[in-house]
């Protein structure tokens, strides 16, 4: 696994700058919070609160002071009664720290970063309980679940001290996530999503262990107007693969076409299944993508 | 097809080289260059697109590419070969150019408003442009002489510097002498050719069917000009009256070559001014000769203009139209005659008012005081310190030459017609009762004898004259004939060297020698464009070259100047009608009709080729249409 190179003025900086602005961006959330712009989502558990919630059929082993004995003497069949009760919200910031999301400079990685911080704070802020799991073909480290404000500085040391992975593999990385994390919560996965096995099984898995998936997708649009052209041999940077080409115009324009039908499929699995998708170059202030998230409604309470 | 160019074997060695070198370029060219991307299964899908081309396609792109730098080569190759037609002639000739620089080349009868020489030498250039690779040339210039610019070279640029460089003289032409210098030129050469780029002026009345140059030798002459329109002065001269110094007669020679009757003006002028003009109506091609008696100039230098006066009518050549004469100074001579008394003598000195004359007894003679010329009548003192000396009758003890003998009865036998004593006059019958001989030196000169016995003597001292006659003039009838006073006038003209012969004009083109004083050691000439040289000294004279009309001014040392008058003065010179190269049975090419060395240079089609196929490899690659 490589190292991260020495801090560069590009590279994302979790100064006090940067706080001011997460801080502004707190402000926003709530005001649009209060403006009605509430989400639906309301994190509530089926246990031992104090509001009714719903039957069940008993099971043995139950605990049978839950046991609603009026409907048993009608009914003559045993039933738990259930309450709510809610519970801190988790929120889980997946962040790829592939090889891809490392080149460049400014590079994704950077933008990854300050777009999972300053989401972080957000929810940090709410009283959430923010993780943040880095992830290449399989989970780099994780940031245990934290609450309250002063944890910021926790999640910006852990981001700082993040490396770069291996390649993208969002099943793996995914499968591993969901067996290391039994409190359900918001997955919020920011990737390039350039995993050659695709991303739905990653997806998949975590919606089939109920966490909420969103997905923010980043790209680059330096690669999409290539400086080279001319005979060249690719090279991915994940998977060292290479292929010969002769990159002319139209190839380039074919190849623009092709990411984004790539795209295009990312955020047809995403609408199609109800989960959140957002795109944004990273050549777009982060705080422009954090606004969009909060216009869309689904990251606040 | 031949080849010219390099040697085969060279060319299939760097051939060689190169097609492994482009081959090498080639395959250098398919290592790609690395380029890292995020995510190459992207270029995967947009590859999957362009799969449609098959490979066998794609890698005929390639060798397209190859092949197309192998044509290249192949083609730059062949051109250094240099390719040439089967029917082409590459072997090297020898080429002697004679650009004629006569003064008739000056003549302004060719269309552009250049003159003849110009538009020779125009040709003698695009000659040079035009030759082989292989041809040898050799460019010479004549007129009176001729000037080869070089030996026979193979590169004709130094040629062309010097041919731009060269000038037209104001010389005769001498044809003899170029053909000569042709003729040893290209003798055994192979494959020669002579071109002769002249006018022809001055070929019309000579005969060269003698004259061969070889048998491999091919002659061309290229004349330019196209009129013969011409006004000339060919022939001026003045001479001073003996009796009378301050009077001329001038002698004009014009010709016309205009073919019809033309009216001109003709100028006399002295010191730069006007004193006499002159109309003249010409005759078609009339020469025209006249003399013009009474002529008083004040000055030495004389010039002559004729004008052509005719509206409609052009000289074409002006450079003849002037003609220049010195006349010597006119002084009075200081004549002492040392006798007791002879009017004989002194009459004819007397009364020519040129001649200051002193009489002295010889009991008064002063050896020292000066004199250009003395008489000694019947003596024979001490030789005086300067001026010319004439004995008449010297005593034999004190004679300046040894006298031999004493003839009683002499006759005349012998007289020096050319000398300039005896000019005009005639001592045949000349009745003489008794008179010396002299005993001759080597350096004498017998003006008169009697059967080989020297009656009149004249020799040259270190630096005068000294003559010498036998007999009393009061013992013979020479007084009393009319050749007396002429005789005593030649004397007087010859020992002061002021006769017309010495009225220095000479032809442009000639080197001019003229005496300088004893000791001389430098001269310099002015020219009359105002150059100045110096001119060499030789057995006391100066010798300076004289190539332009007009005045010439020789300063020898710290001595008074002398001028000299340099004309054209040449009739077939001025006869400037364009005439044609006559050598006998021998043919002679008018034209440069194939003489131009037409190659085709096939090796620049094959440059063009190879460029025009290198920005089509070029231009598909950059398109992607070649790989």
């Amino acid at each position: 696994m490589a190292k991260p190179s020495r801090q560069h003025p590009d590279d994302a900086r979790f100064d006090d700058e940067f706080l001011k602005k997460l801080d502004y961006l707190y402000i926003v959330s709530r005001k649009m919070a209060a403006s009605g712009q509430r989400a639906k989502r309301q994190k509530k558990i089926v246990g031992s609160g104090l509001d009714f919630a719903d039957y069940r059929v008993y099971s043995p082993g139950d605990d049978v002071k839950s046991l609603d004995w009026r409907v048993y003497s009608r009914t003559e069949r045993l039933f738990l009664k259930l309450y709510e009760e809610e519970e801190d919200l988790h929120i889980y910031f997946l962040v790829d720290a592939s090889r891809s999301m490392h080149l460049g400079r400014p590079n994704k990685w950077n933008y990854a970063r300050q777009v999972a911080a300053a989401l972080a704070y957000i929810g940090l802020s709410n009283l959430d309980r923010v993780s943040i799991i880095p992830f290449s073909s399989k989970v780099e480290g994780r940031l245990p679940p934290a609450k309250g404000k002063a944890q910021i500085f926790k999640i910006f040391n852990f981001l700082d001290a993040c490396e770069a992975g291996e390649h993208t593999s969002l099943r793996q990385a995914f499968k591993t996530f969901v067996s290391q994390n039994k409190r359900r919560g918001l997955a919020v996965v920011i990737s390039d999503f350039y995993d050659p096995d695709g991303v739905e099984e990653g997806l998949n898995a975590l919606r089939y262990h109920r966490f909420e998936p969103m997905v923010i997708q980043l790209f680059d649009e330096r690669e999409l107007n290539l400086d080279f052209h001319g005979e060249v041999q690719i090279v991915d940077c994940e998977t060292d693969e290479a292929r010969d080409i002769t990159v002319t115009p139209a190839m380039l324009k074919a190849y623009r076409e092709v990411f984004e039908d790539f795209c295009t499929e990312l955020e047809g699995y995403c609408k199609s299944r109800q989960i959140l998708y957002f795109r944004a170059p990273i050549q777009q202030p982060f705080d422009e993508l954090i606004l969009r998230v909060f216009r869309a409604g689904g990251f606040l309470k | 097809m031949q080849w010219t160019g390099l040697p085969i074997e060279t060319v299939l060695g760097v051939a060689g080289f190169v097609a492994v070198f482009i081959t090498l370029l080639y395959l250098l060219r398919l290592r790609k260059r690395r380029v890292q991307v995020p995510y190459s299964a992207l270029w995967g899908r947009v590859l999957a697109e362009k799969k449609r081309q098959t490979d066998w396609w794609r890698r005929f792109k390639r060798l397209l590419s190859w092949l197309l730098f192998m044509i290249i080569a192949a083609l730059i190759g062949v051109a250094a070969l240099g390719p040439r037609s089967a029917d082409e002639v590459v072997e090297g000739r020898h080429l002697l150019i004679m650009l004629d620089t006569s003064a008739s080349m000056g003549a302004t009868d060719v269309t552009g408003g250049l003159n003849r020489f110009e538009v020779a030498r125009t040709q003698a250039l695009e000659l040079l442009g035009s030759v082989g690779g292989d041809d040898r040339v050799m460019v010479a210039l004549f007129n009176n002489r001729v000037q080869p610019l070089g030996p026979f070279v193979r590169e004709t640029q130094p040629l062309e510097a010097a041919l731009r460089a060269a000038t037209l003289s104001a010389n005769a032409t001498d044809f003899g002498q170029a053909l000569s210098f042709a003729r040893d030129s290209l003798r055994d050469r192979g494959d020669a050719e002579l071109i002769v780029l002249s006018d022809g002026a001055g070929l019309q009345n000579l005969d060269l069917s003698e004259f061969d140059p070889g048998e491999a030798v091919r002659v061309r002459h290229i004349a330019p000009g196209e009129r013969s329109e011409n006004l000339a002065i060919t022939g001026f001269n003045a001479r001073r009256y003996p009796s009378n110094r301050l009077d001329h007669e001038v002698f004009v020679e014009i010709t016309s070559t205009f073919d019809r009757p033309v009216e001109a003006r003709l100028e006399l002028m002295s010191e730069g001014r006007i004193i006499e003009t002159l109309p003249l109506e010409l005759a078609a091609g009339e020469i025209h000769r006249q003399f013009y008696p009474g002529q008083a100039f004040a000055g030495e230098r004389l010039e002559a203009r004729v004008r052509v006066t005719t509206a409609d009518a052009e000289d074409v050549f002006p450079l003849d139209d002037r003609a220049y004469a010195v006349l010597p100074q006119a002084r009075k001579l200081r004549v002492q005659v040392v006798s007791t008394g002879n009017l004989f003598l002194e009459g004819p000195l007397l009364l020519n008012t040129h001649i200051e004359v002193t009489r002295i007894n010889p009991e008064r003679y002063d050896p020292q005081a000066e004199f250009d010329v003395t008489f000694f009548d019947n003596v024979a003192p001490p030789l005086p310190a300067s001026g010319d000396l004439v004995f008449f009758h010297p005593p034999a003890e004190s004679s300046p030459i040894a006298i031999r003998g004493v003839d009683d009865k002499p006759i005349l036998t012998d007289v020096a017609s050319s000398h300039p004593l005896m000019r005009w006059i005639n001592l045949q019958d000349l009745n003489i009762a008794r008179t010396s001989t002299f005993r001759r030196e080597a350096s004498d000169t017998a003006v008169a004898s009697s059967f080989g016995q020297a009656v009149i003597v004249d020799r040259k001292l270190d630096d005068r004259r000294l003559i010498a006659v036998g007999f009393d003039l009061r013992e013979s009838d020479f007084p009393l004939r009319v050749a007396f006073p002429i005789f005593i006038l030649n004397i007087i003209d010859y020992l002061a060297q002021d006769d017309v012969d010495l009225m220095y004009a000479f032809e442009t083109g000639r080197s001019v020698h003229i005496p300088v004083p004893r000791n001389t050691g430098e001269a310099r000439v002015t020219a009359p464009d105002g150059e100045v040289r110096s001119a060499a000294i030789h057995r006391g004279e100066a010798v300076f070259y004289t190539d332009q009309p007009g005045f010439y001014v020789l300063t020898p040392g710290g001595e008074e100047p002398v001028a000299v008058a340099a004309n054209l003065a040449s009739p077939e010179e001025s006869r400037i009608a364009p005439a044609e190269l006559q050598l006998g049975e021998r043919e002679v090419g008018r034209d440069a009709e194939g003489l131009v060395f037409e190659r085709r240079e096939i090796w620049i089609w094959l440059v063009l080729l190879a460029m025009s196929l290198l920005l089509l490899e070029w231009l598909t690659y950059n398109r992607r249409w070649t790989e």
